[in-house]
C-alpha cells in the first residue's frame, strides 16, 4: 500500500495539505478585510463630521470641546512631541505587561504543581486584584520615586491577575487521554508541563492578554498622573491644568491608537500561535 | 492460587482494587487472576461500570492495585512503562491538535529520552502500517474519527511496545468504521504479533478479534468466564455469518445477561 487506500481518502474531512509554516512576510491582519474595515471607518468619518459641524454652528468654545480639525492641527503640528511622549507611555506599558505576565506565569506554574501553593497564593492574588490600583499608585510614587519604576509596577500589578487566573485554568485544562498516554511512557512532570500543559494553556493565555493589554495602557497613564514629567499621562495632566483641550484630545487620540495597535499585534500573534485552535477560525 | 509465571507476557494474581474515595469501601475489582500469552489477543467484556477499564489501567500502571501482583514480562507495570513497553489506545484519540500527524506519532520518543528502546520505529514505517501514507503533515482537526484512531494506534506502537492496551478504542466510531478498524487492527496485529488487551462491550467485536474473551461480572468485577474463540485466522467478514460465530456471540450474550439477572435478583 503506497498511497492512501480509497476508504482512507473518503475519511478525509479537511482540505488536502494545508501547509502551516509561519510566513512572516505574508502577515495580514486576521479578519480585517476591506469589508470589516470600511464600515467603522465610514461611521467614524460621519461622527467626526457631525462633531466638526456642531462645534462650528454652536460656536462651542475650544476650551470646552475643540473641533476635530483643531485637534488634528495640534497633533500633526507637533507629531514628534506626541510620538515621543507616546513612546514613553508605551514602553512603560509594555515593560509592566511583560513583568506582570512573567510573574503571573511563574505563579501559575507553582500553583499547578500543588494545591497547597494555590490555596496560599490565590487569596493574596485576589487581594491585590480587588484593591483599586488608583489607591495604591500614590504609595508607589513615595516608594519608587518619579522615574519609570512606579509606572511599570502599577502596570504589572493591574495586568498580572487575568493572566494568572487564566494560566492556572489553562495549565489544568489538559486532555485526560493525552495526559494518561504521556504517563504511560513515563514522561516526567517537566516533559508533561512543556509538551502538554503549556500548549494547552495557550488559548487561555491569549484570552487573558485581550483583557490585560488595554489594562496595561490604563495602568501606565494612571502612574503618570501621579508622578511624571514624561508620557501621555503627564501631557494630559498639564493640558488639563491649562484648559488646553486640543492637546488633551490629541493625547487621548494617541492613546486610543496605541490600544488598537496593541490589540492588532496580539491578534496577529494569536492567529499564528493558535492556528490549531477553533478560535483561530472565528475572529 | 496462580503463581506468577515467567512464561506469560502478562500475569495478574489475586488483584483487587478499591478506590479510596469509594464511600462504602466496596471493591471495583476482586480476585482477578489472569494470564496472557505472548502474542495473544484478549478481549475484556462486561457491563458498563464492571471495572474493565480499571483493570486495563492497572495493567498499564496508570493506577496501583489495592492488593495482588501484576507482572509484565517479569517487570512491574511501572518498570514496563519506563521501558516504554506498553502502548495505550483510549476511546478518544487524544491527539495533540498543535502537532502534525507525524509529530503526534513520534511524541513518545520525545519524552523519557534515556529509555528510548532500540526497537523504536520510524514514523513513515508506522504511517504505512496504519494505512496513512501521505498524511504525515496533516493536523488532527483535518482527520476523521477513524483516521485519528489510526494515528493513536501508530503512536502506541512507535516505541516498539510489545503490549497494546486498548480501552474501547473504536467505541466512538460509527458501525461501519468500527468494523473496518477492527479488521485493520487484526491485519496490524498479524504483521506485528503484539499482545493485545482490548476492552469492549460489543459482543461481535469481541468474537471477531479475540483468541480469548474474559467475561466480567457487575461490581465488584470478577472474571466469571474465560471463553476461548476457536475460529480460524485470519478472521474475515464472511465469518460473521458462520454458525460457530453466532454460537459464540449467543454464548457471550447469555453470560452477560446472566450476570445482569443475578445482580437484579440480589438487589431485590
Amino acid at each position: 500500500m503506497n498511497k492512501p487506500s480509497l476508504d482512507n481518502r473518503i475519511e478525509v474531512v479537511g482540505q488536502p495539505r494545508r501547509k502551516l509554516s509561519i510566513n512572516w512576510l505574508r502577515l495580514h491582519i486576521p479578519g480585517i478585510g476591506l469589508s470589516y474595515l470600511l464600515p467603522p471607518v465610514i461611521a467614524l468619518g460621519i461622527a467626526g463630521a457631525v462633531w466638526e459641524v456642531w462645534t462650528r454652528l454652536a460656536s462651542v468654545p475650544t476650551y470646552i470641546v475643540p473641533a476635530p480639525s483643531r485637534v488634528l492641527d495640534r497633533l500633526t503640528g507637533d507629531l514628534l512631541f506626541f510620538a515621543g511622549e507616546g513612546m514613553v507611555t508605551l514602553a512603560e506599558a509594555l515593560a509592566g505587561f511583560a513583568l506582570g505576565t512573567l510573574v503571573a506565569l511563574v505563579g501559575a506554574t507553582l500553583m499547578t504543581q500543588s494545591r497547597f501553593i494555590e490555596r496560599s497564593l490565590l487569596p493574596l492574588a485576589i487581594l491585590v486584584k480587588v484593591t483599586p490600583v488608583v489607591a495604591i499608585a500614590p504609595l508607589f510614587v513615595i516608594w519608587f520615586g518619579f522615574g519609570p519604576a512606579p509606572k511599570v509596577l502599577i502596570v504589572a500589578l493591574i495586568t498580572f491577575f487575568p493572566v494568572l487566573v487564566n494560566a492556572v485554568t489553562g495549565f489544568r485544562s489538559v486532555d485526560r487521554g493525552a495526559m494518561n498516554f504521556l504517563r504511560s511512557v513515563r514522561a516526567s512532570r517537566r516533559e508533561i508541563f512543556l509538551k502538554l500543559r503549556v500548549p494547552s494553556a495557550m488559548p487561555y493565555l491569549f484570552s487573558a492578554f485581550r483583557v490585560s493589554s488595554p489594562l496595561a495602557i490604563i495602568g501606565a497613564v494612571i502612574g503618570e498622573w501621579f508622578s511624571a514629567n514624561r508620557g501621555l499621562g503627564s501631557v494630559i495632566v498639564v493640558a488639563h491644568a491649562n484648559l488646553d483641550m486640543p492637546t488633551l484630545f490629541s493625547a487621548i487620540f494617541v492613546l486610543s491608537l496605541m490600544g488598537i495597535g496593541l490589540t492588532i499585534v496580539l491578534a496577529v500573534i494569536e492567529k499564528k500561535v493558535l492556528f490549531w485552535h477553533e478560535s483561530s477560525n472565528v475572529m | 492460587m496462580n503463581r506468577i509465571s515467567n512464561t506469560h507476557h502478562v500475569s495478574l494474581s489475586d488483584v483487587c482494587k478499591r478506590f479510596d474515595d469509594e464511600a462504602n469501601g466496596s471493591y471495583v475489582l476482586q480476585d482477578i487472576n489472569l494470564e496472557i500469552a505472548h502474542g495473544e489477543f484478549l478481549c475484556l467484556i462486561g457491563p458498563s461500570g464492571c471495572g474493565k477499564s480499571t483493570l486495563l489501567r492497572l495493567v498499564g500502571g496508570l493506577i496501583e492495585p489495592t492488593s495482588g501482583e501484576i507482572r509484565i514480562d517479569r517487570l512491574t507495570p511501572a518498570e514496563a512503562q519506563a521501558n516504554k513497553a506498553i502502548g495505550f489506545v483510549f476511546q478518544e484519540p487524544s491527539l495533540l491538535p498543535w502537532r502534525t500527524v507525524a509529530d503526534n506519532i513520534s511524541l513518545p520518543l520525545e519524552v523519557n529520552l534515556k529509555n528510548n528502546p532500540e526497537s523504536a520505529r520510524s514514523v513513515s514505517e508506522l504511517l504505512h502500517l496504519v494505512g496513512l501514507d501521505g498524511y504525515a503533515d496533516y493536523y488532527p482537526s483535518q482527520l476523521s474519527g477513524g483516521m485519528s484512531q489510526r494515528v493513536a494506534l501508530a503512536r502506541a506502537l512507535v516505541s516498539g511496545a510489545s503490549l497494546l492496551l486498548m480501552d474501547e478504542p473504536f467505541g466512538a466510531l460509527d458501525e461501519i468504521t468500527r468494523a473496518v478498524m477492527g479488521y485493520e487492527l487484526l491485519r496490524i496485529w498479524n504483521t506485528d504479533k503484539k499482545s493485545v488487551v482490548f476492552v469492549t462491550h460489543n459482543i461481535s467485536e469481541a468474537v471477531t478479534l479475540s483468541d480469548r474473551v474474559a467475561v466480567m461480572s457487575r461490581r465488584p468485577g470478577r472474571i466469571v468466564e474465560m471463553v476461548e474463540i476457536n475460529l480460524p485466522r485470519p478472521r474475515t467478514r464472511s465469518m460473521e455469518r458462520n454458525p460457530a460465530f453466532r454460537r459464540y456471540s449467543e454464548w457471550l450474550h447469555d453470560l452477560l445477561w446472566q450476570g445482569n439477572q443475578n445482580e437484579q435478583a440480589v438487589a431485590r
